[in-house]
């Protein structure tokens, strides 16, 4: 059989996986904070003792999109948007320090201050935990202060304040749970630096940044690439079949 | 089969789930003391079809890896306890908590179950009850002949009673309040119940402690943004029909594979 049958195959299945990517993105088109994946083939030699003919197609994610989604109003004291760059930090079922700019908050039994996910929101030390509280506020740097209960609602006292940090972007990737971290090749000694020049509004929510129109494109894109591939996978064996009848022919 | 076409029934039925919560919201519009939900959603787990940093060959490493995601999915409604509207009804048994708090109802089955629903009535036997009549706990015993009740915004209940000059003190209108009240259980009716997550009813007098004061001859009206959720409505309809193209075209893919090869 020709080769050229599995370098198609190799094609329409990469193409597959690509596809699944955007599917992704699409499927996430209203998940608050979400942050799209890029994808893109790129060729594998096959490397060897033979004639250097082949090149197989590969997937792969180069990495995450992190520009800003668009900020939704929802005036909920406890929503929180990012304006502008940086990340929330919260801890990963791992016990890690992972980002997020998904800021959905709400408060446990306990006075911990969870995302809606249910992952602890960290603040100057560790988880922030709130006492019992009348009203909330969040401030644009992060600061949080709370009327306590029975309090008069002038005389806010400050709890806490959200851990807000700006890793540079190139050295962040997206794990496996959808939370942003740092490279394994970028990991900093300790835990990351606060950064003070990061903003967040209460009161709104940060839209995914998924862009439907693009993945759409995309989307259809590869289903034309896929139906070529199958194409050469048919050429392949249409050559194949030719090459039998001359064969039967012959005899 | 193709991962595209699971991966997007993932985002079928995460807006499929989005408009129920978007239509049940919307339903509820005019619901006394309703509290709008909102889906939160969430990506599904990634996984790592190469690993980034893994070796291509001998001398050559792979620059970045294939992580694919497998979707999205709604893991929680959020219900939203902001403040409704205050209705001025005129009706002496119709109560709004104005700030936080809820009504405690004594259900049937001996348990106390949760509301912001305030309107009250009268039942045979003189106690105040919900719609449903369920007795509002602690109970209060309406007297016969009863001219006029008055209900103290610390929940203070007074009534005149016919041939007397002094108003009759008749009980207290109690409110609780729950360190997290989006952990309660909406079970209908109005009302919730408690849970591990939304933890212990703490009872108080209304307007101390952080309850609310009670307004007499108001209800609260439900806290559904209309506009709000005919925008998310229509964003839920267009992520739903962009899903469902994916699925069309991963299926014709498919189709024109099965036609072609073999």
């Amino acid at each position: 059989m020709d080769k050229s049958i599995f370098i198609g195959m190799s094609g329409a299945k990469q193409t597959m996986l690509a596809q699944q990517a955007h599917a992704n993105n699409l499927a996430n088109v209203n998940t608050t904070g979400f942050k799209r994946d890029f994808a893109q083939a790129r060729s594998m030699p096959v490397y060897g003792e033979h004639f250097p003919t082949r090149a197989y197609a590969m997937t792969e994610r180069p990495g995450t999109d992190l520009s800003a989604g668009a900020l939704m109003e929802t005036g909920r004291g406890l929503d929180v948007a990012i304006g502008g760059e940086g990340w929330l930090t919260v801890q990963a079922e791992t016990g890690e320090e992972v980002f997020t700019r998904s800021g959905s908050l709400s408060v446990d039994v306990n006075g911990l201050m969870r995302t809606a996910t249910g992952e602890p929101v960290l603040g100057n030390g560790g988880p922030v935990a709130l006492p019992p509280y009348d009203g909330l506020v969040i401030g644009q740097d992060g600061t949080v202060s709370i009327v306590p209960v029975g309090g008069p609602p002038d005389q806010l006292v400050q709890v806490d304040r959200l851990k807000l940090v700006n890793p540079p972007q190139d050295a962040l990737m997206k794990g496996t749970d959808g939370f942003i971290r740092r490279k394994p090749d970028q990991a900093i000694d300790g835990a990351e630096p606060l950064d003070v020049n990061v903003r967040v509004e209460s009161g709104f929510l940060e839209a995914s940044n998924v862009n439907a129109v693009e993945e759409m494109i995309s989307n259809l894109e590869l289903a034309r690439q896929y139906e070529m591939q199958v194409k050469v996978m048919q050429t392949a064996k249409s050559n194949s079949d030719a090459t039998a009848r001359l064969l039967q022919n012959l005899g | 089969m193709h991962p595209a076409l699971w991966v997007s029934k993932t985002g079928l039925s995460a807006q499929d789930t989005n408009m129920s919560t978007i239509s049940n919201n919307l339903a509820n519009v005019n619901t006394t003391g309703f509290k709008r939900d909102r889906a939160v959603f969430q990506d599904l787990l990634y996984q790592i079809n190469r690993q980034p940093g893994g070796m291509s060959t001998e001398n050559s490493e792979l620059p970045s890896g294939l992580q694919l995601g497998t979707g999205v999915r709604v893991v929680g409604t959020a219900k939203q306890f902001t403040q409704g509207n205050l209705q001025v009804t005129e009706q002496p048994l119709d109560m709004a908590v104005n700030g936080r708090g809820f009504f405690q109802v004594l259900l049937p089955d001996g348990e106390i179950a949760y509301t912001r629903d305030g309107q009250f009535q009268l039942n045979a036997d003189g106690d105040v009850v919900n719609a449903n009549g369920y007795p509002l706990e602690p109970n209060i015993n309406v007297p016969e002949n009863t001219t006029s009740i008055t209900v103290g915004t610390d929940g203070t209940v007074s009534a005149v009673v016919e041939n007397q000059a002094a108003p009759v003190q008749l009980g207290n209108v109690t409110l609780v309040n729950f360190v997290n009240p989006q952990g309660l259980m909406a079970v209908g009716n109005n009302l919730f119940r408690e849970t591990n997550s939304s933890g212990a009813p703490q009872e108080g007098e209304p307007g101390i402690g952080g309850l609310g004061t009670i307004e007499q001859g108001m209800t609260e009206s439900s806290n559904v943004e209309v506009v709000e959720e005919l925008v998310n409505m229509i964003t839920t309809q267009r992520a739903y029909e962009m899903n469902s193209k994916v699925v069309s075209t991963t299926d014709q893919m498919l189709q024109f594979l099965s036609q072609n090869v073999g």
